[in-house]
């Protein structure tokens, strides 16, 4: 089975995910976790670095529809960065930059944060 | 029983009609029926004690009871039978009837209580004997009665030797027996110490009870009144007696030390015994667990005991034993800062750089052992063992915990196996389930329609994916079609499916524009699926009066259109259905046209053809398939779906088909369709 892993990294009141591997229904719980625990410490503003994810399938899109409504009623974002043509594509598919914020690099995420 | 109690009566008789015998041959024949009647007691007392099977120690307790009785008897019938019989001197050469009775009552108590002597000691004396030594105990019994008997037939002073030769043999046959006393070695400490008071207390009742009996009181006179020989047997089963339990006594207090360490040592046995008995009963992780903790907690004389499973990434206690969560997972952070999973192959142990406190001063932690619970080749489990401040873990515990961690990784691995057997059926019914879902939702052919080849091909992935597709005849110039990929899979992504069947079913019924179709559908699947669920849809519908292709694309794969050797994605803005609410939704969505020309192709797919992968993982891509689809784009709508799936099948030869498949494709043939008329 496709292996998938996820690590946090701060920066001041920003929580960074930064997902590695396959993103799908039987990994998806991993990053469900993340998103809990983080809006159990009330971070709301998070932005998700696809930069090392190779694969992310319906259910894995399904995680970020989850929590986005909990984190925009607290004033906070999910914002998505760093995505290959191939994730990036799956995400357009569906509209997905429609709902969310998409930047090319991690830094882009952070700057919108900080002018918000 | 009756025999005994018919040479009870015969003593009775013999008494009240003879008196104190003188003659030789009549002490000897009454002897003979007293030594009878002891003997038949024996008997029915064995016989009772035998299908009592009481522990050890109660009996001893029994004796040292038993002692007590016959110590307050002796005592007592000083002062109560001489306020009877004034003068027992008189009675002795001038016994009544009344004397008699009291006499023989007398005499049936006291042979009563050292029959149970005798029989217990017998009983001892066979305790845990490997070898058949019955031998050695009869052989003392037969001196018993000779020394006893033989007062009788010496009272010449010159054969007394014969007399104390039958004594001190008997004694020293005594002692010889009396060192068969393994059974205390099965005692716990406890027990041991239980034992070495009572048996202390026995010995000093013995002899006091010897001292009280060869005097010149009451009770003696009347035994020795009654009947020499069984004075002297009485005499030889206290010596008996109290021998033993010297040397009960001693061999108890000299296993003292030890007791503890052969406790630990039976309670490993034992804790081992169950434990494997445990391993193909318990098939429950936590119930397993549990009893880990609870027996090394034990085994290692430790204070707390848990385990730290690795979960992903991250740790937890499970079954923590005697400590708090807080605390266990506060020592197990120290824990994991010294060692990780990989490393811990045997146990090891180490002094907490904090001391862990629990509640008050006295539950303080500061030395902890570790050892490995292994799943799979790999430590997935750290068994932990704490201990408090000033205590140590020798070379045996460590030992004891070890052994018993391999016990513990085998029996986990058996349970998880299991589990995961019982998992995987579990699932596979439930996609079996999934599967006769789908069957029956989707289309068992591709209708028939004026001017419009149409082929379909489906293919099920073994987990259930969720894709749908279906026709709607809206009218004789009309055709609907949807296609659709439910997110997630198996069972739940089939009701999903099964709804969605719905939804369109009766929705094209009622509304033509794809556009309302789909906001309306929106509508519905955002309020009726969970926050994470979603489905990418696209649907329209053909006019074959308006040669037109009406359609919009809720977040599914674009529409493919073949025309003039080219094909082109057609991808009309739209968001997946249940993603968002209306407005967002409705904003987004358009709505694409298509006036169809003679010999176009449009393809419908779902990601499962895109996504189909090789041994390296790579997907069939939409590159690919875009060019299959051009290089082919002269055949048939049935050839043409062929040709795709022979396409995908042989790319993806190696690899498991991971999604569903789900492939439509209509060619419109106006001409076709003018020549046939």
């Amino acid at each position: 089975m496709a292996e998938f892993s996820t690590s946090i990294k701060e920066n001041g009141d920003i929580r960074i995910i930064n997902l590695k591997g396959y993103l799908d229904a039987h990994t998806a719980p991993t990053l469900e976790n993340n998103f809990t625990e983080l809006i159990n410490n009330s971070k709301f503003k998070i932005i998700v670095n696809f930069e090392e994810l190779a694969y992310i399938s319906s259910a894995g899109l399904g995680v970020f529809m989850a929590y986005i409504e909990n984190i925009r009623d607290n004033k906070g974002d999910i914002k998505l960065s760093n995505m290959n043509d191939k994730v990036f594509n799956i995400f357009d598919l569906l509209g997905f930059p429609l709902l969310y914020e998409i930047y090319k690099n991690e830094e882009e995420a952070i700057k919108k944060f900080s002018g918000s | 029983m009756q025999l005994f109690l018919i040479a009870v009566s015969l003593i009775f008789l013999f008494k009240v009609f003879y008196g104190s015998p003188d003659t030789f041959y009549l002490r000897l024949l009454f002897d003979l029926v007293m030594g009878i009647s002891i003997f038949f007691l024996l008997l029915a007392l064995i016989r009772f004690e035998n299908s009592r099977s009481s522990s050890p120690l109660s009996l001893v307790l029994n004796i040292g009871i038993l002692l007590a009785i016959m110590f307050f008897i002796i005592m007592f019938s000083d002062f109560l039978l001489t306020s009877i019989f004034e003068n027992i001197n008189l009675k002795l050469n001038n016994p009544g009837l009344v004397y008699n009775i009291v006499s023989v009552i007398y005499v049936l108590i006291l042979v009563a209580i050292i029959s149970f002597f005798l029989v217990t000691l017998r009983h001892f004396f066979y305790l845990n004997q490997a070898r058949n030594t019955s031998i050695y105990f009869n052989t003392m019994l037969v001196f018993f009665i000779l020394a006893s008997i033989s007062l009788n037939f010496f009272d010449d002073e010159s054969l007394s030797f014969i007399i104390t030769t039958f004594f001190v043999v008997s004694v020293l046959l005594m002692v010889f027996n009396s060192i068969r006393i393994s059974w205390i070695a099965f005692l716990t400490k406890k027990e041991k110490i239980y034992l070495l008071l009572l048996s202390f207390v026995i010995t000093t009742l013995f002899i006091v009870n010897i001292s009280n009996s060869s005097g010149e009181n009451i009770y003696s006179q009347i035994v020795d009144g009654f009947s020499p020989a069984l004075k002297q047997f009485n005499q030889i089963i206290m010596i008996y007696g109290s021998i033993y339990f010297v040397i009960l006594f001693f061999t108890t207090l000299f296993h003292l030390p030890t007791a503890e360490a052969y406790d630990r040592k039976a309670q490993e046995i034992t804790s081992l015994q169950y434990f494997s008995k445990l391993i193909t009963e318990v098939l429950d992780f936590n119930d397993l667990a549990e009893t880990v903790t609870d027996i090394t907690q034990k085994l290692s004389g430790s204070k707390a005991s848990w385990i730290i499973w690795r979960n992903g990434t991250k740790h937890n206690s499970v079954a923590a034993k005697n400590i708090g969560f807080i605390e266990s997972d506060r020592i197990s952070n120290q824990i994991l800062e010294k060692i990780n999973f990989e490393n811990l192959t045997s146990t090891k142990t180490f002094n907490l750089k904090d001391k862990i406190t629990e509640g008050n001063a006295e539950n303080l932690f500061s030395v902890v052992s570790v050892s490995p619970i292994k799943t799979r080749g790999e430590t997935q489990g750290i068994l932990v063992a704490a201990k408090g401040t000033g205590q140590i873990f020798t070379r045996d515990d460590l030992n004891a915990i070890e052994t018993f961690s391999d016990y513990a990784s085998v029996a986990i691995e058996n349970s998880r196996l299991l589990e995961e057997s019982i998992e995987k059926e579990r699932l596979e019914k439930e996609l079996d389930v999934a599967r006769e879902i789908q069957r029956k939702i989707l289309p068992l052919k591709a209708p028939d329609f004026p001017n419009l080849q149409i082929a379909s091909v489906f293919i099920p992935a073994f987990e259930v994916g969720g894709d749908y597709y279906d026709f709607f005849k809206i009218s004789e110039s009309k055709l609907g079609f949807v296609i659709a990929d439910v997110s997630g899979k198996g069972i739940s992504a089939a009701f999903i499916m099964a709804e969605i069947k719905g939804i369109f079913e009766s929705l094209s019924k009622t509304i033509e524009r794809p556009k309302d179709i789909l906001m309306k559908a929106n509508e519905i699947l955002w309020h009726a699926l969970d926050d994470k669920s979603f489905v990418s849809a696209a649907y329209g519908y053909f006019d074959s009066k308006e040669k037109r292709l009406t359609f919009a694309r809720a977040g599914h794969c674009p529409l493919l259109l073949l025309r003039n050797n080219d094909a082109k994605e057609i991808k009309p803005s739209g968001l997946g259905l249940g993603l968002c609410d209306v407005e967002y939704f409705n904003n987004a969505l358009e709505e694409y046209s298509i006036d169809l020309k003679e010999n176009d192709t449009i393809v419908l797919f779902t990601d499962g053809v895109t996504e189909a992968k090789n041994e390296l993982l790579d997907d069939f891509g939409d590159k690919h398939f875009l060019k299959v689809l051009q290089s082919n784009i002269n055949l048939s709508a049935e050839e043409l779906s062929n040709k795709i799936i022979q396409e995908i099948s042989v790319f993806s030869s190696s690899h498991e088909q991971y999604d569903d498949i789900t492939l439509v494709i209509f060619k419109w043939q106006q001409k076709l369709k003018f020549d046939g008329e």
